[in-house]
């Protein structure tokens, strides 16, 4: 009886092999860390059904760590009030202003403090005041992850592929770093899974992109460690960074951003055209979107 | 030992049956990297010729090829990265991949300005009346498979592109057939173009690329250096 059930455990797993769909459609994925699937996405922010100023504050920036060093914040005497907690709680938006006193803001190297300075005395003056990403630049890690949209997530046994707002990052599986990665806007990401954790580590950045929506500065000694897991039954997918950059932070700092998983298949990856109608309309000294004063070929 | 063998096969053949009735066979398996050896910045016809340009094509061809000269007209594609529109983003002398994860989709990535275009492949192609509020850069597309070849019919095209870096035009109700197949190494793509606003019949375009699955995808910003582009013939930087 023993062997015959082995033997059709050996029928049913061979059959499951040659069932199994073309090479290209492998995931590599461990089961609990499954993250695509028809329709499946993952939200930066999804509204809670009432109204509440500490979720909505979360549309479009990094929650504190667990415990040790977070990310900047905001200045208390200038609360940033996003898109989400404007439409919420019925306020105007504001541009944001860092917390220069705070412990964070102790960690920042003081030409990166000078650099916020400059950027909040800005905002203050109602200029320069939108995100990087807004004016259509690659945002660089973690700042990747701020956007509240759905990101997209392709598994296969060779890279995970993160797509978000028309950006994307390619996740090199199992694979040591280069040993001079050319620098980039999202650096060189290499990852394993660790039980259903996907651990990614990513260096080789250039020095062009800040670390989050305040504009803090980093060098091209950027270096991110990033924790995929999912919590909360499957259906919040925890990103949870620590970046260290001996060129601007003290110590290394760590941050975290949830995303909820949303299915839905009548709303796939789609192409972005950030650069369509985003001009200076209004003379408010907003960022140039990159342009090409030629075309490239 | 035979006779169990059998068995053996016989019993998943059974249940290999119960699960094609299930879902649809598995797909040839075009997943990867391809790059094309060439690139040319005119769309050259399968079977030779000019691109049949009606009247109108050949009004709106002169004015935008004429506009892209002198400046008046900005070719926004390769100045501030918008998309490149279809089948412009398949000469691309920059690699994609191809992935056919998750099973409803075949998606290409683009290294050049990270474009994307997904293939729907469990529904039926829109009707450009539905899409018409949501036109976009690249189309809609859906797919499936005839033995080895993916078609791709896409629909619902903005009209701020060109089909090629010369200008060539196309209209909003441009529809478009590609047969995409793998053989060995190589990768093709034959596209038909229906567009009777501006051509007397529908016409084909031809891209070839080599599998280079040695080659990853590199990052992609507008006006930044990029990767050195000197083993594809035909590609001038400016």
């Amino acid at each position: 009886m023993a062997k015959k059930t082995l033997s059709t455990l050996a029928a049913v797993a061979l059959c499951a092999l040659l069932a199994t769909d073309a090479v290209g459609a492998e995931t590599g994925a461990p089961a609990g860390l499954n993250l695509s699937g028809p329709g499946v996405a993952w939200a930066g922010f999804v509204a809670p059904k009432e109204s509440n100023y500490q979720i909505a504050r979360t549309f479009n920036d990094y929650s504190n760590p667990v415990s040790g060093l977070g990310p900047v914040t905001d200045d208390p005497a200038h609360p940033f009030v996003n898109n989400e907690v404007a439409r919420e709680m019925n306020l105007q938006p504001t541009y944001r202003v860092a917390d220069l006193n705070n412990e964070a803001a102790k960690n920042l190297m003081p030409w990166v403090q000078e650099a916020l300075k400059k950027q909040n005395e800005l905002a203050l003056k109602g200029r320069n005041g939108e995100s990087r990403e807004a004016r259509c630049f690659e945002t660089g890690v973690p700042a990747f992850h701020l956007n509240p949209g759905p990101m997209h997530i392709i598994q296969t046994p060779k890279e995970v592929v993160l797509f978000l707002a028309g950006r994307s990052r390619h996740i090199w599986l199992n694979v040591p770093h280069s040993r001079n990665p050319k620098p980039s806007w999202y650096g060189e990401s290499v990852g394993r899974y660790e039980g259903d954790t996907l651990i990614v580590d990513t260096v080789g950045f250039n020095d062009k992109t800040f670390v989050d929506s305040y504009r803090t500065p980093h060098t091209d000694k950027l270096h991110v460690v990033e924790r995929f897991r999912l919590i909360d039954n499957g259906n919040t997918l925890e990103v949870a960074f620590t970046v260290e950059d001996p060129g601007a932070f003290y110590k290394p700092w760590s941050g975290t951003r949830n995303r909820h998983r949303v299915v839905n298949p009548n709303n796939r990856l789609t192409e972005a055209a950030c650069a369509e109608a985003n001009d200076d309309y209004f003379n408010i000294g907003l960022e140039p979107v990159p342009t090409a004063e030629k075309p490239e070929f | 030992m035979h006779t169990r063998n059998f068995s053996i096969g016989a019993g998943c053949a059974l249940i290999v049956a119960a699960t094609a009735a299930a879902a649809p066979a598995a797909a040839p398996d075009i997943s990867g990297t391809y790059w094309a050896a060439s690139y040319s910045a005119k769309l050259a016809v399968v079977g030779g010729g000019e691109p049949p340009l009606n009247a109108a094509g050949k009004a709106a061809y002169d004015k935008i090829s004429a506009g892209l000269k002198d400046g008046s007209i900005l070719d926004k594609a390769r100045r501030v990265c918008v998309p490149d529109g279809v089948p412009r983003v398949m000469a691309s002398p920059y690699p994609f991949e191809i992935f056919q994860t998750p099973a409803d989709q075949v998606t290409m990535l683009f290294e050049l300005n990270h474009q994307v275009r997904v293939i729907v492949m469990d529904r039926p192609l829109p009707k450009l009346e539905g899409l018409i509020t949501d036109l976009r850069y690249n189309g809609h597309s859906v797919g499936h498979f005839e033995g080895d070849t993916l078609i791709v019919e896409s629909i619902g095209f903005n009209d701020r592109t060109f089909l090629d870096a010369t200008g060539l035009p196309h209209g909003e109700s441009m529809s478009t057939v590609e047969r995409i197949r793998k053989t060995g190494n190589q990768l093709e793509d034959v596209i038909t173009i229906h567009d009777p606003e501006f051509y007397t019949r529908d016409w084909q375009a031809r891209f070839v690329y080599a599998a280079r699955n040695d080659v990853r995808l590199e990052d992609y910003a507008c006006n930044d250096t990029h990767r050195d582009l000197s083993g594809v013939r035909g590609v001038q930087r400016k």
